[in-house]
């Protein structure tokens, strides 16, 4: 498919220089988040968690064709319908003919990564089928028609006052409309999107095999509604979201929480296990599960990015992350975002189609400690550079100076006169002279080179 | 497409992982067990915004919730209630439906102490749960689980279509970094503990 990440450098450049406020609210909203999951670590045994957690999915995702055949069963025994989608396209098609099928006029969706990945929305609208975000911030963003910034908050780039300012001209809000004010005009549209939907469309956070119960997590109370009063419900699942069993579950819904937003669960959970099948309940006539593979077989059989599939899309790196806390999630352009997105979305899309996102970190090693199922974020970055070096995809610029430079570094003669240039030269100077110097120097601070070599040095004694 | 698919998908995942030893299931998470479930559930209830009242031993349940609904919003006029709330627990007031009642009555399958949560089957109404502006729950007498996982191992014995947890109001900092709550589901969510026994058990 095609994704912006190409410009990934050009739109981080252009993002910092036009639009400072982005930078400013996504640090304080980051830095906030953040801090909130260091006190939800605190408050358990966080390290014996996050390894517990990492060995569950490990497990999972090594007998993974077993739990999915049996999350199948399950659901097909609950009386839930399961789709197989090998790519978006097909995702896309299954989704809209259920619509079609069921002469669906209005959705509403609950957040969900996985539909913006398959790109859902232009598919239904095109069938005259109209959709609702009903996130908040998701809303927000639709109405902007602008895609999600984060995992967690996909609107968490904008300011308060530009939510006036767009709620004041598409609500008929006042402009200087509080939070609170602005909340109840979206709900009040919304409300009435889902009384009226006939089909609710989600992702899903947790597939268990052992019930067939497709798990959300939510605080506002959005998904709930999307998959309890329309007639249809349709879970969008990524194959990677499987677990065992129900008490599998418990351990996840309270770490995924505690890594989001350090609350110990989210305010909404929904354990959806088919369509309504009881007297006295009113939930959906139907319910759908669609299993999404698209790339995630390929991130599977990686040697090493296997590993990126135990993510929850809690969104904790992307919090934790200095170089995303400068951009937001646009720069990066694809809907993975930030540390596990330039992890993952080499695997899903292809190295060739992510570059140069593995290069996009400053390799602090944050991610990782933030990340509720211990995803070795830098080691698999070094990695898909690794690679990326291997398969040329790298500036031939840096390439040849990387060559350069080994020559250089294994010739000590030629190293001593390099050494003795670079230091006479000084750091703008040879970035002039160095071509790659020069290009990697234009993003930052050149260090200033000591007036003596290291050889100088040592030969008068120092220790 | 979608059957061709299905046997692609999966041949691709063994094929993935035939040369990837199988890992073990680290088994069960070993988390804190409280002495005292009821008093660890309200306290982590009411931390995430949650409330909790009692309504007292005496019988008078359904007097008590009319009071309790008539205090916090004089105008009250109608409710919705839950078909599986026994008619000594519903307030005296008219029932209307969901999407027009000023609060929902429900019953909870349990609560659970370890994450703050009430446990809601489908059985009961799912739009009584979410509709109104203010949900009040009645918790069953000894039915408040210490830790999640134990409450969801029983639960896989009751599972019914739609399960949701509710762990306080619905909220959402998604505008200026500011919480707001009743963003989509009600804004205030109330647990009634020590009192309610269901029909057909004995009262103490």
């Amino acid at each position: 498919m095609a994704t912006g990440i190409k410009d990934y450098a050009a739109r981080s450049r252009e993002i910092i220089r036009e639009d400072p406020g982005v930078r400013e609210s996504v640090t304080g909203a980051t830095i906030a988040f953040d801090e909130k999951r260091r006190q939800g670590y605190a408050e358990v045994d966080a390290d014996a968690w996050r390894r517990w957690a990492e060995g569950v999915k490990n497990h999972t995702l090594t007998h993974l064709d077993r739990y999915l055949a049996e999350a199948e069963e399950q659901l097909q025994a609950n009386g839930a319908q399961v789709h197989w989608a090998a790519d978006a396209a097909e995702a896309r098609e299954i989704v809209t003919g259920l619509a079609v099928r069921h002469g669906v006029r209005s959705v509403v969706k609950g957040k969900s990564m996985v539909t913006e990945e398959i790109d859902l929305n232009p598919v239904l609208e095109a069938a005259g089928i109209e959709v609702f975000e009903t996130d908040l911030g998701e809303y927000i963003l639709q109405l902007l028609e602008e895609p999600p910034s984060h995992i967690l908050g996909p609107a968490l780039h904008k300011s308060l006052e530009q939510v006036q300012e767009l709620f004041a001209d598409r609500l008929d809000t006042a402009r200087d409309g509080d939070p609170d004010t602005l909340a109840r005009a979206a709900r009040e549209v919304l409300r009435g999107a889902f009384i009226h939907a006939d089909m609710g469309i989600t992702g899903a956070n947790f597939l268990v095999a052992e019930t067939g119960t497709v798990a959300l997590i939510e605080n506002e109370g959005n998904i709930r509604l999307t998959t309890s009063l329309p007639r249809v419900h349709v879970a969008v699942v990524g194959i990677e979201k499987l677990l065992p069993r129900m008490t599998d579950l418990a351990g996840f819904l309270q770490l995924t929480a505690r890594a989001a937003t350090g609350q110990p669960i989210g305010c909404f959970v929904s354990l959806i296990q088919g369509p309504a099948a009881d007297p006295g309940d009113d939930g959906p006539e139907e319910v759908h599960v669609v299993l999404v593979d698209n790339g995630r077989t390929d991130v599977l059989a990686h040697e090493h990015a296997w590993e990126a599939l135990r993510c929850v899309r809690c969104g904790a790196c992307l919090n934790a992350c200095p170089v995303y806390r400068q951009t937001g999630g646009h720069a990066y352009g694809y809907v993975y975002s930030g540390p596990i997105g330039s992890v993952l979305d080499p695997g899903l899309l292809g190295l060739h189609e992510a570059m140069p996102l593995p290069f996009a970190s400053s390799l602090c090693g944050a991610c990782e400690d933030a990340c509720p199922v211990r995803i070795p974020i830098p080691e698999l970055l070094l990695e898909w550079r690794r690679e990326a070096q291997e398969e040329g995809l790298t500036p031939w610029k840096e390439r040849a100076a990387l060559a350069g430079l080994a020559s250089v570094a294994t010739r000590p003669g030629l190293y001593r006169l390099a050494g003795k240039i670079g230091s006479r030269l000084g750091a703008t100077g040879a970035a002039r002279v160095l071509p790659m110097l020069g290009e990697w120097s234009k993003d930052r601070a050149l260090p200033k080179p000591s007036p003596r070599t290291f050889r100088d040095l040592w030969r008068e004694g120092i220790e | 497409m979608s059957v061709e698919s299905r046997e692609r998908i999966l041949a691709r995942v063994a094929k993935a992982t035939a040369s990837r030893a199988g890992l073990p299931h680290p088994g069960a998470l070993v988390t804190p067990v409280t002495d005292d479930p009821e008093a660890a559930f309200v306290k982590r209830f009411t931390s995430s915004g949650g409330e909790v009242v009692e309504a007292g031993p005496g019988r008078e349940r359904s007097a008590w919730l009319t009071r309790l609904l008539r205090g916090l919003d004089p105008e009250v006029v109608g409710v919705a209630v839950g078909p599986e709330v026994p008619p000594e627990f519903r307030p005296r007031l008219p029932e209307v439906a969901a999407a027009h009642a000023g609060a929902g009555i429900s019953v909870a399958w349990a609560a659970v102490a370890e994450s703050g949560s009430l446990i809601l089957p489908s059985t009961g109404t799912r739009a009584v749960q979410l509709l109104p502006p203010v949900h009040v729950v009645w918790v069953p007498r000894g039915r408040v689980y210490g830790r999640l996982e134990d409450a969801l191992r029983e639960l896989r014995r009751n599972l019914s279509a739609g399960v949701g947890l509710h762990s306080g109001p619905s909220k959402s900092a998604d505008i200026g970094r500011t919480v707001v709550t009743g963003v989509h589901g009600p804004g205030r969510c109330m647990a009634v503990v020590g009192s309610y026994a269901p029909t057909g058990t004995s009262e103490t």
